[in-house]
């Protein structure tokens, strides 16, 4: 088993700079609670319901393709997300202790001859929908950034 | 997460409640296998009690189309909320499925 303290680790953390980290073995069951933890942090900043609604998809997203992907689902290995506000951007980094990805050999998932086809439209939204998307160069690690005004 | 299914005349109507996501797409694709098996020619799928849906849950209503579209059936999506048709628009599987506003202009216009 992972060796985490299951309580401790799904715990969020806050650093001095007022960065928050949670850390969860990989399992999807866990996804909800980071999402739901993260927009409860945001709650006082009072945003919209769309704007929450792509906050929660694409944290959502990017915590599963870490966990099923990048960890390929091994409960021994954890995802860390750690987050965080630059001015009025909100900073949201999940990474796997995987191979790494290389999220521009995802297919197009709109051209016509791929849209019956079951994946790839988990990053195409969260590149959509977030202003930006960044990997480090293995490609474990995804940073998010939302402007929030 | 529900699925109620209603028969009115030819075709059938169901009503999804809850998320659609990875979660309950298992019980969402079950919930449709009957269906598929007895090759229900038209289904109206009302999303009005959907609040959320990702792209497993964009993965999971393809394949139900897909699979109906094998034995020359057809599926209607109504009532939509507004930022999950956005979802339709930027996956632009707008294209794929027929999105009606409402139920009774699917029921009605659906030949």
């Amino acid at each position: 088993m992972l060796s985490l303290d299951r309580s401790e680790s799904l715990m969020n953390r806050q650093s001095d700079t007022g960065k928050r980290s949670v850390k969860i073995p990989s399992e999807i069951r866990h996804i909800r609670g980071v999402s739901s933890g993260i927009l409860k942090w945001l709650e006082p900043r009072k945003l919209d319901d769309s704007r929450l609604f792509d906050i929660r998809l694409c944290v959502e997203e990017v915590l599963r393709n870490a966990i099923t992907h990048g960890n390929d689902n091994d409960k021994e290995l954890s995802v860390q997300v750690s987050y965080w506000l630059e001015g009025d951007s909100l900073v949201i980094e999940v990474e796997d202790q995987g191979k790494g990805f290389d999220a521009g050999k995802v297919p197009d998932p709109t051209i016509d001859k791929n849209l019956m086809k079951g994946s790839g439209r988990g990053v195409y939204l969260v590149r959509k929908l977030m202003d930006k998307m960044e990997f480090n160069d293995r490609g474990n690690r995804v940073r998010l950034t939302k402007y929030l005004k | 997460m529900s699925v109620k299914t209603e028969v009115k005349n030819d075709l059938t109507v169901c009503c999804i409640e809850g998320e659609i996501d990875i979660n309950t797409a298992p019980d969402i694709k079950k919930a449709f296998e009957k269906l598929i098996s007895k090759k229900t020619p038209k289904i109206v799928i009302n999303l009005t009690k959907v609040t959320y849906v990702d792209s497993s849950g964009l993965a999971t209503l393809v394949e139900i189309l897909k699979n109906m579209r094998a034995y020359g059936g057809r599926m209607r999506l109504c009532n939509m909320a507004h930022k999950i048709k956005s979802l339709f628009e930027i996956t632009k599987l707008e294209k794929l499925f027929e999105i009606i506003a409402d139920e009774a202009e699917a029921i009605s216009t659906f030949i």
